[in-house]
This record gives C-alpha cells, sequence and structure tokens, in this order.
C-alpha cells in the first residue's frame, strides 16, 4: 500500500535536494569560520580588483594632467591616500561578506536540520533503523 | 473569478506538464529579444547584426543556465562598443567587472532582473521592474534593479555618444574615455532612477510582509505613488526631463502587471479570514489565517466501453473524476468550460469501493 505521508515527505525532499539543497549541502560541508574566511578572502581579492579598476579609471580619465601633476605632488601623501582608500574599501566589503556569509551559514544550517529531520522521520516510517532502502540511500 | 481561477490551475497544470520544453522556449525567446534588441539600438558591428548569429546564440541559451543569456548579452554589447571604440568598450568592460565582482557573487539568481530593467527601460516601461520584483523578490533585488538600470544608462550613453566618439581621431584616448565615464557618472537621471526604483522596490517590499487585508494591492498602489513622487522630486531638484506623463502611464501599466502576478502568487480570499488564539507553555500564539482562493481544474475523460457490440454500442458511457470526487455515485457531466453549471446527467459505473479506475467489461452487461 502507497503511504501518502511518506510519500509527501520524499517528493519534498527530492525536491530540496534538487534545488535549495544543493546549495546548503556545499555550505554545510564546511565548518562556520572555515566557510566564512573563504568568502570573505575571495572578497578580498575581487575587492582589490575593483578597486585597481576605479583607479585605473580615475588615472586614466584625464591622465595628462595626472602626468604633469605627478612631478609636483608629495608621492608619499598621495600612495598613503591611495592606500587608505583602498583598505577603506576591501575593508567594507569584507566586513558586509562576513555579515551576509554569517547569516547565510546559519540559515543553511537550520535548513540542512530541518532536512534531516525529516529524513530521521522518513528512517522511522520504515520501522527504523533496519530498513535504510530510501532513508540510507539518500543521505 | 470561478473562470479565471479555472484558467489559473489549467495554466499552471499546462506548465507542470510541459515544463521542459516550456522553459527552454521562453529562455529562447528572451535571449532573442535582448540580442535582438542590442542589435537593432547599437549595430555598430554589422557582423553581429545578422539573425543567423542571434538564432544561434539565442538557441544555445535555450538550454544553458539563464545566467547565459546575461553573459551573451554583455558579450554582445561590448563587442558593439569595441566596434565603436576601444576606449568605450574598455569603459563598458570596467562597468561590468565591477557589477560582478562587487555584487552577482553574491546573488548570481537576480541577474534576471539585470537583463529585464535595460530591456523595458529601452521599451520605455521600466516602472513595471521595481513593483514587480518588490512583489516577487527579496530586498537584495534592490542592487539588481540599480545595476539594471545602470546597464540601460551605459548604454544609452554610449548610443548617444557614438557619433561624437566616430568622430574624435584616435589618438584621443583620454578625450573618448571622459566623454563616456561623464555620461555615466554624472548622469543626474541615472542617479534619480536608481533613487526612485530602490525605494519604490523596499516601499513594495515592506508593504507587502505586513499583516493587513489588500496587503499586496496597498503595496503596489504605494510603491508606484513613491515612484513617481520622487521622479518628481528628483525633476523638479534636477531638471532632468523625466515624461512625467511617461510616469503616469507606465505605472499604471505596472500596476496591471502587478495584478496578475498577484492573480498567481498571491490569490486569497479575506473574506473567510480566521483569527485564532492558543497557548501553548511558553508563548500565547495569535493567529491569522487567509485562504487561499482555490478551484480544482476540470478534467475530462472519456471511456468507450465497447463501439461494437449491439446492446451496449448504442450508449456511450462517461466517465467523469473532479478534485476528490469518488466515482461510486453518479456524478454531473463537466464540459470543458461550463464548470458545475451543467445539469445534464451521464451513466456512470463504478465499484463499491469508489475504484475510479475500474474497467467494465461487455460481458458484465450480457448477463
Amino acid at each position: 500500500m502507497l503511504n501518502e505521508e511518506r510519500v509527501i515527505l520524499m517528493t519534498h525532499m527530492a525536491s530540496y535536494e534538487a534545488g535549495e539543497g544543493k546549495k546548503n549541502v556545499k555550505i554545510g560541508n564546511y565548518f562556520r569560520s572555515d566557510y566564512i574566511s573563504v568568502q570573505v578572502l575571495k572578497s578580498l581579492i575581487c575587492g582589490t580588483i575593483a578597486f585597481a579598476i576605479v583607479f585605473a579609471l580615475y588615472i586614466f580619465y584625464d591622465f595628462e594632467m595626472f602626468m604633469q601633476e605627478l612631478y609636483k605632488m608629495d608621492l608619499i601623501t598621495f600612495a598613503k591616500d591611495v592606500l587608505i582608500c583602498y583598505a577603506a574599501t576591501v575593508a567594507g566589503y569584507g566586513v558586509l561578506t562576513y555579515i551576509i556569509c554569517t547569516y547565510r551559514y546559519a540559515r543553511a544550517k537550520n535548513s540542512l536540520k530541518r532536512y534531516y529531520h525529516n529524513l530521521k522521520k522518513l528512517n522511522s516510517s520504515y520501522g527504523g533503523g533496519a530498513s535504510g532502502k530510501s532513508a540510507g540511500g539518500r543521505k | 473569478m470561478t473562470g479565471l481561477l479555472e484558467i489559473k490551475e489549467k495554466i499552471k497544470s499546462f506548465y507542470g506538464k510541459y515544463e521542459t520544453f516550456i522553459l527552454p522556449v521562453v529562455k529562447f525567446l528572451l535571449a532573442f529579444i535582448v540580442l535582438n534588441t542590442l542589435n537593432g539600438k547599437m549595430g555598430y558591428m554589422t557582423k553581429l547584426d545578422n539573425v543567423a548569429i542571434v538564432l544561434i546564440v539565442a538557441l544555445m541559451c535555450s538550454f544553458l543556465p539563464t545566467n547565459c543569456i546575461v553573459l551573451f548579452g554583455t558579450v554582445f554589447s561590448l563587442l558593439h562598443m569595441y566596434a565603436l571604440s576601444l576606449e568605450v568598450a574598455l569603459v563598458g568592460l570596467c562597468v561590468f567587472l565591477l557589477m560582478f565582482l562587487l555584487y552577482f557573487r553574491f546573488s548570481p539568481g537576480d541577474s534576471l532582473l539585470v537583463i529585464l530593467t535595460p530591456l523595458l527601460c529601452a521599451w520605455k516601461i521600466p516602472y513595471v521592474i521595481p513593483i514587480a520584483a518588490g512583489l516577487v523578490c527579496a530586498p537584495t533585488a534592490v542592487i539588481s534593479v540599480g545595476c539594471g538600470v545602470t546597464v540601460h544608462y551605459l548604454l544609452q550613453t554610449v548610443i548617444t555618444s557614438g557619433p561624437a566618439v566616430k568622430t574624435m581621431a584616435d589618438s584621443e584616448t583620454t578625450a573618448k574615455l571622459r566623454l563616456i565615464v561623464d555620461g555615466l557618472v554624472k548622469n543626474r537621471e541615472m542617479l534619480v532612477m536608481i533613487a526612485a526604483f530602490a525605494v519604490t522596490v523596499m516601499v513594495v517590499y515592506l508593504i507587502r510582509r505586513l499583516s493587513i487585508d489588500y496587503a499586496w494591492t496597498i503595496a503596489m498602489v504605494a510603491g508606484a505613488m513613491a515612484d513617481i513622487v520622487i521622479l518628481l522630486i528628483g525633476d523638479l531638484l534636477y531638471d532632468i526631463n523625466i515624461s512625467i506623463l511617461g510616469a503616469l502611464l507606465g505605472s499604471v501599466l505596472a500596476l496591471a502587471v502587478a495584478k496578475v502576478l498577484e492573480f498567481f502568487r498571491f490569490c486569497v480570499d479575506y473574506s473567510r479570514t480566521e483569527k485564532v488564539q492558543f497557548e501553548d507553555d511558553e508563548y500565547y500564539y495569535y493567529v491569522k489565517a487567509v485562504p487561499k482562493m482555490m478551484v480544482a481544474a476540470p478534467t475530462k475523460t472519456v471511456k468507450k466501453i465497447n463501439a461494437q457490440r449491439s446492446r451496449v454500442s448504442e450508449r456511450s458511457v462517461t466517465t467523469e473524476r473532479t478534485g476528490g470526487r469518488r466515482s461510486g455515485a453518479p456524478v454531473r457531466s463537466q464540459r470543458a468550460g461550463s464548470g458545475y453549471k451543467s445539469r445534464e446527467r451521464s451513466i456512470t459505473y463504478g465499484s463499491a469501493d469508489g475504484d475510479p479506475d475500474l474497467e467494465i467489461q461487455p460481458e458484465d452487461y450480457e448477463e
């Protein structure tokens, strides 16, 4: 006989595995600190490239003027200003990434917890741990 | 309303049945329209302005992920910019790279908004986007819509500066670069549009999540009003020549589209709202439950039991099933479109336990 509740549960779980679950399982494979560190590191690299692009555009926007000013300006002060801007940009982007990734990790973990709870429920509906014909295969 | 709900159910079941074919067709059409619009508006690279190429790329997009439409759209626009001038293409590449590095790394799912926003801006009906995004997407859609507006104004700047760039000499590299950067950064109209759309998305999103009756309708009207007000203020402050009549008509169209979206995503019956209150060991619960409007899509199955045998062949036996109805008892005949109103009765044979799939053998009648 078909067990309607079991079928519904399995359908929900299969749909989760095919969609959102795939992403969440990837996140869940990391420890929290590892996941956030990797993402922040990626953001630092992306932020650096983005800053370089904007800086290059700024230089080339008025390149002739910049070259004329280059000999008059205090290069150390200029470099300091650029570095401060770079640090502020990258740090701001890093902090934003940290907040977003912390939230995402917590959400993924909660979602996976619900998924594993359903998995247990499904397993128990087959009579406990004896028959892992569906639940065991899924994991 | 019942008729509309039936149509909705039919559309849903049709989509569910043929999703494998419908999605690629929609993606193909979207890619085709986007690339054709790009070629029509820019068209600096004559080799790209070829229906065969557009068709091939659109066909590729139909079975690739949706983000590939964004990718191909970007490549097409960059190639057109390159045909105009290398400097223009470099500025375009920088803008696209900045968007990709800073935002789309986090939210690749919203990339559809980045295609649709410039497309609708080009068709002069961009006001649909912020209201629809507020209704359907998360608040992060603000950034996607902002990126879409930026892309539109980048392309617009390239198109308007095109004749000037063509007349410039090859050595005037920085002048070309400055022309495009200025056209983008000092574009007040773009800033006003981004601000108006951002506020609209947030207003619509915040109101539609409130626990009030007709939240979606209130949200879309409030969003449209906020959009128009901010555009008016922007127009007064910066004298940017936004067509107010166009904005009003666009907002009315946006409301119509939003109502269609509401019908498919949030069709509820507020007259049957239930408010219940209960408690457990830790909390008191005040629950408001609003039922969804639903109608089972009518389905019709005709079974011909035996067309050749004499006694039974004179009668065609019709078995019909609707959602939840057991076939053990005689049912009213339902014709497509006639709903439950038909009074015509048909002969139905069913098993005692109500098994609807029971097949009746001709021998049973002869006995």
